[in-house]
């Protein structure tokens, strides 16, 4: 980015920039996914017990990245990272099996579809995500 | 829920989101009249959560009031959390994080009054 001075660049870069709009959509992602999951585990966790388990597990590993891009840090760079990764594997697994199995997901997680039930946002979310962690890792690095 | 007032907050948040967008596309930070309309914009949203929690101590209740309530603490929490967040960021992200949650207030709002009133 043209703003950002290279001087500039610290470990708390990360929520700085495009940085700040990724750390808002992850923290709604986060409160979606979790508090759709917790309600339906809370009311009908017989209907579709896998679906409603990965709901909560996503909008934890959303919440995980979210806290992770926001600190400074190294170590919250690698959280941030790990949970981008297994983002992307979620996604596109769940995505797949939805298509490929439907009878194990009777109702729809925010990655059932490749995340078709919320524009995609979940199949984009994880690579912006990664590329904006390399992206600050290398300019750390120079 | 005031019919009226969703439909307010709904094209007064996609006014916002579209004039966010456009400082972000001219590479504008968040100044203050941005944050005098998310002001306004949170105001609005406040008048309807007080309205819609006097009609439900009224006794009138959507079906699934813990989902319902937790969708009204979302509306009425988004607009001051992501105004801070973006007033924070004194670049053209700011402007944008104004926009992402102006653009999905009213989709919140959709959900919410799916939620108070069912279409069966």
């Amino acid at each position: 980015m043209s703003d950002t001075a290279p001087d500039a660049v610290t470990a708390a870069t990360l929520r700085t920039g495009p940085g700040r709009l990724l750390v808002a959509v992850y923290g709604v992602f986060a409160l979606a996914a979790t508090a759709r999951g917790v309600y339906q585990l809370a009311t009908k966790f017989e209907e579709a017990p896998v679906a409603y388990l990965l709901s909560v597990l996503a909008g934890v590993i959303y919440l995980v990245a979210a806290v992770g891009l926001a600190r400074a840090g190294r170590t919250s760079r690698r959280v941030a990272l790990v949970s981008c990764v297994i983002e992307m594997v979620g996604v596109l697994v769940v995505g797949a099996a939805s298509l490929a199995l439907p009878e194990v997901f009777p109702d729809d997680t925010v990655w059932s579809g490749f995340g078709s039930g919320y524009f995609f946002i979940p199949l984009v979310l994880p690579v912006v995500g990664l590329w904006w962690i390399l992206r600050i890792h290398r300019l750390d690095r120079d | 829920m005031v019919d009226w007032l969703t439909m307010t907050i709904q094209v007064a948040s996609l006014a916002m989101a579209g004039w966010c967008l456009i400082s972000t596309f001219r590479d504008r930070p968040m100044l203050v009249p941005h944050l005098i309309g998310m002001g306004v914009l949170w105001l609005l949203v406040l008048g309807q959560a007080v309205a819609t929690v006097v009609t439900m101590v009224g006794g009138e209740r959507p079906e699934e009031t813990a989902m319902f309530v937790s969708y009204l603490a979302t509306v009425v929490l988004l607009p001051p959390a992501c105004a801070v967040w973006g007033f924070m960021e004194r670049s053209k992200w700011g402007p944008a994080v104004i926009a992402f949650a102006c653009l999905i207030l009213p989709v919140l709002f959709v959900r919410l009054e799916q939620l108070w009133s069912p279409v069966v």
